[in-house]
């Protein structure tokens, strides 16, 4: 039997009942008493321009405007729709050089679908006739839309602190040389037998979530500013929103609507500032935004795609001797997460293998696409299918298994991490690598697969990851949280956590609940109102269940403490003497000797004299318990992913046979939800691997700003999935969990890479891999199938 | 603005409607009427966000139609499957863990409940066939199709449908 009451139970979840009835509040749900309705006006027929008239007369005319507001009326502060600005030291935010760049109105187009102004009115039509109505003239510029364009002479700075619209580089302040890693890579290369190099190209990839953006402001009775948000880092978006203004944040309120899925699509802030500038226009009136699909793909941020170097070194027996690498990505129009992602990349990267040396330039450049920003996985991915190939290419020429040669050579317990001297304190890699190995039957089908023939070709990949569970010590990793025991011993619980549907409030209230001996109905999670929760730094990085669940064991023991501490003076005995059972507390040496935690939380507060002694009945006043957890470690989890593809050499077309993805979970906390994770993740990363990408024109117009022209995997497109989780309880995780949430994107990509090498005995530099790409790789390497 | 006037039956409820010509059964639905339990995800018939059920049995995106000609119809959505509980196809949705942001779920339920109205033993390939037009991009579908297949057990002892409509509620939109 489980030593847990409901720690690794799948529990339903805690929203469940509302989502299959169709009952809980997204942003786009909310209809206000006297609201009005907001519409953006963005430039959609340029990527980069200057807007040379703008007049607002004819949409004025139309009966039923409110209002029209232009860039200058509106506050010129500027600010930065990412997170990473506020998520380091102000110090260490100088040296990466991090900009506020971005302002609510624009009269300088960087890409498509900038936002030139503002109409509110009172009905959605009327806003929409309207904003058609706003006289928008531009003078076109030059577009540039990749690194190498950006860096070309005479190409246009889109800011003046950056030449060659270079956004970011590993400063040399802190990374000697621009360069992460250790020893001297130049150096050791010398020493290989066997060097593979080679440049990739990796996508642009959207997050897709299904409910599009949307929000709701309004300047209260008080004066206070509601904003109504689905952002994924509430109290990021409070601080942000705040200081755009020029508000207290006492002045300012975010309520979080249920979010409609984020994968860090919400990360940071997206539409707030325009709905709230657009809201203290009309002080009082409710504005309303809802981002049409349409608009969603083009203003939102996607992960970064970039040019991506490699070079590995290795000796005859496998030993890798050194890697080199340089990234560099594509930060789109405005800086966002110009820092975060360039240096991820190579942390992920320095994270996986025993090289004797290496070295990571991380680089990212200012373009005309839509902004790049934080999307499951974070660089992760992105280094996946450049490594993950490339050791394939070497482990082909040095005859050598790549699931023995991973076995032998990945980093596990002890070794630094992705972050330096922060060791790994837990690994099942190994395991993974073995389960997965099995499932798939890689052995058994290595042998097979040698010898085909005929126009259909099958092969097997592997690919290995590790990633983490919360952004310690890069990033500030910070929640607060508030136990307060009702009367009657039951508990709220408050975080200001979201669950972008993952189920972080499950797992958050199944944590509280084993924590404090209680059944899920006595514990209440309060969450999404910026008044009542403490801060938190939001949803990223896979550290939800991790660093929130910390934090929430913090409070519980708070709590315990107290009631421990309560419960001497009724027992009267001493706290080493006692003992919690479930909801009581007794003592050990006389077991009879016991208290209800429910009658101490109520003796607290109908707290009363005794009649007759004149003393009060048990100890005074509500119990509640706080902690402010500052998460010390990041326990990275690994995993394993194991697939079979066919190829129809005459097609093109690549048919994903099966998907085995093992994790290394630390502990299990809800089963089903930890595969949801992994088999939602493998959705995502499959599309990256070979589907999906932003195409854009010479112009830099988006060419498929449509779920028909931008292909995901559907439900009958999904491969064979067998989802494996390996338990071993990490040190520091809440019940020793770890996270799985970016995890199961990123392994997929690789594996899926390395499948088709197996099966074509080509690899593909460039992202997606399309049967198009297929089918020209075929011709240009003279290869005939049959 | 031209408008017309209209009967839907909605989740057993008739009503008499007045609604612009070109106003999308989603509108109606969602701006005009409050069942918010519709979703809007694309507008353009492409992810099965907006899906309800018409007549009891077929599935329709309601962004594709018109509410103007849906005149004398009854429309079924998600929170109307509810009829005295869960119906089967959602209260699988909860045991299989197949809801992550919900977003896509009020669809994905409807979608179901059409499917096994049609054909109560759908075999796997089936139900992912059906659920070609309905996008999630949380769960991956695994268990989405294992809750159809959960359902598929219980249906259709477990489905419970509206009768006919009961009243005609007159002047909801007046
Ligand atoms: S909203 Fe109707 S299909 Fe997407
Ligand atoms: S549960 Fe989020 S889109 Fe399906």
């Amino acid at each position: 039997m489980s030593q847990f009451a409901v720690i690794g139970k799948n529990v339903p979840k805690v929203d469940a009942y509302e989502k299959v009835t169709g009952q809980p509040i997204y942003a786009a749900d909310l209809k206000m008493q006297g609201m009005l309705y907001g519409k953006i006006v963005r430039c959609m027929d340029y990527a980069h321009a200057r807007v040379t008239r703008l007049d607002f007369s004819e949409a004025l005319k139309l009966p039923g405007v409110v209002k029209v507001l232009g860039p200058e009326d509106v506050t010129q502060n500027t600010y930065n729709t990412g997170a990473c600005d506020e998520m380091v030291s102000d110090k260490v935010g100088d040296l990466l050089g991090d900009l506020k760049d971005q302002t609510i109105f624009t009269r300088h187009v960087r890409h498509q679908g900038d936002a030139i102004c503002g109409v509110i009115a009172t009905s959605e039509e009327i806003a929409e006739r309207a904003a058609a109505k706003v006289i928008v003239e531009y003078e076109p510029l030059n577009v540039f839309m990749t690194p190498s364009e950006a860096e070309a002479d005479g190409v246009l700075q889109l800011h003046p602190d950056k030449p060659n619209n270079q956004a970011f580089q590993l400063p040399e302040a802190m990374f000697p040389g621009n360069s992460y890693g250790w020893g001297d890579a130049d150096d050791a290369m010398k020493e290989a037998d066997l060097i593979v190099e080679d440049s990739f190209y990796v996508n642009k990839q959207k997050q897709c979530q299904m409910e599009p953006h949307a929000y709701i402001a309004q300047v209260d009775g008080r004066g206070r500013l509601n904003c109504w948000s689905s952002g994924q880092m509430p109290k990021i978006t409070h601080l942000k929103i705040a200081r755009l203004f020029d508000l207290p944040m006492s002045k300012v309120k975010i309520h979080s609507t249920t979010i409609g899925g984020g994968f860090g699509a919400r990360l940071g802030i997206i539409s707030e500032p325009e709905t709230c500038a657009m809201a203290l226009a009309v002080p009082g009136r409710p504005v309303k935004v809802q981002t049409l699909r349409e608009e969603d793909w083009i203003i939102s941020e996607s992960r970064h795609a970039g040019d991506y170097w490699m070079r590995l070194g290795f000796k005859k027996d496998g030993t890798p001797v050194a890697c080199q690498a340089r990234f560099k990505a594509n930060t789109g129009a405005y800086f966002t997460h110009a820092s975060g992602v360039p240096f991820t990349t190579g942390a992920w990267l320095s994270g996986m293998y025993k090289f004797g040396a290496l070295g990571y330039q991380g680089e990212s450049y200012f373009s005309n696409q839509a902004p790049a920003g934080a999307y499951r996985g974070y660089g992760n991915p992105q280094t996946n299918f450049v490594l993950e190939q490339l050791i394939d290419r070497a482990l082909n020429k040095l005859e050598i298994d790549p699931v023995q040669w991973r076995l032998d050579w990945h980093k596990g317990v002890g070794d630094d991490g992705w972050c330096f001297g922060v060791k790994y304190p837990s690994c099942q890699l190994s395991e993974c690598l073995r389960q997965g190995a099995d499932a798939i039957e890689w052995n058994k089908k290595s042998d097979e697969l040698k010898n085909q023939t005929g126009v259909k070709r099958r092969g097997i990949g592997v690919s290995v990851m590790n990633h983490t569970s919360g952004a310690t010590p890069m990033l500030l990793e910070h929640t607060v949280c508030t136990v307060m025991m009702n009367e009657d011993g039951s508990a709220v619980v408050s975080v200001a956590c979201s669950d972008l549907g993952q189920g972080s409030h499950t797992v958050l209230q199944q944590i509280a609940a084993e924590a404090l001996g209680l059944e899920m109905d006595e514990v209440h999670l309060k969450t999404g109102d910026s008044d009542a929760n403490g801060f938190d730094i939001g949803s990223h990085a896979s550290r939800t269940t991790y660093v929130g669940g910390n934090a929430i064991m913090e409070a519980c023991d708070d709590v315990k403490k107290q009631l421990l501490e309560r419960a001497t003076r009724h027992l009267d005995t001493t706290v080493d003497n006692l003992e919690f059972a479930g909801k009581t507390i007794f003592a050990k040496n006389n077991p009879e000797n016991s208290i209800t935690v429910a009658k101490i939380c109520h003796l607290g507060v109908y707290n009363y004299m005794d009649p007759e002694t004149g003393e009060p009945e048990g100890a005074p006043g509500q119990i509640f318990g706080f902690s402010s957890h500052f998460s010390k470690h990041n326990s990275p989890p690994f995993g394993a992913c194991f697939v079979e593809v066919e190829i129809d050499t005459e097609t093109g077309e690549i048919d994903l046979l099966e998907l085995v993805h093992t994790h290394d979970i630390g502990r299990t906390l809800h089963p089903a939800m930890a595969e949801g994770q992994m088999v939602g993740g493998a959705q995502q990363g499959i599309g990256m691997a070979l589907t999906e990408e932003i195409y854009y024109d010479e112009q830099g117009l988006a060419l498929n700003s449509s779920f028909t022209d931008y292909k995901m995997y559907g439900s009958s497109d999904m491969p064979k999935m067998k989802v494996i989780l390996v338990e071993d309880p990490d040190p520091h995780g809440p019940y020793g969990a770890k996270s799985v949430g970016e995890a199961g994107l990123t392994s997929p990509v690789g594996a899926i890479a390395n499948a088709v090498y197996n099966a074509l005995g080509i690899q593909f530099k460039e992202a997606p891999i399309t049967p198009e790409k297929v089918l020209k790789a075929i011709k240009e390497n003279g290869l005939s199938f049959s | 603005m031209k408008e017309r006037a209209i009967q839907l039956t909605i989740n057993g409820t008739a009503m008499n409607l007045t609604v612009p010509v070109h106003q999308t059964l989603l509108d109606t639905l969602r701006e005009q009427l409050g069942f918010t339990d519709t979703k809007y995800g694309c507008g353009t018939g492409e992810c099965g966000a907006c899906t309800v059920i018409v007549d009891d049995k077929d599935s329709l995106c309601s962004c594709m139609a018109l509410a103007a000609t849906m005149n004398g119809r009854s429309i079924t959505t998600s929170a109307g499957l509810a009829f005295d509980g869960l119906n089967a196809v959602q209260q699988a949705f909860i045991d299989q863990t197949a809801v992550q942001c919900g977003y896509c779920t009020p669809g994905m339920v409807v979608k179901s409940t059409s499917l096994l109205r049609k054909n109560p033993n759908p075999t796997e390939e089936e139900i992912r066939k059906e659920l070609e037009g309905n996008i999630c991009r949380c769960t991956g579908y695994d268990s989405i199709v294992k809750a159809v297949q959960q359902a598929a057990k219980s249906f259709p002892e477990t489905d419970a449908k509206w009768d006919n409509a009961v009243e005609v509620k007159a002047g909801v939109n007046a």
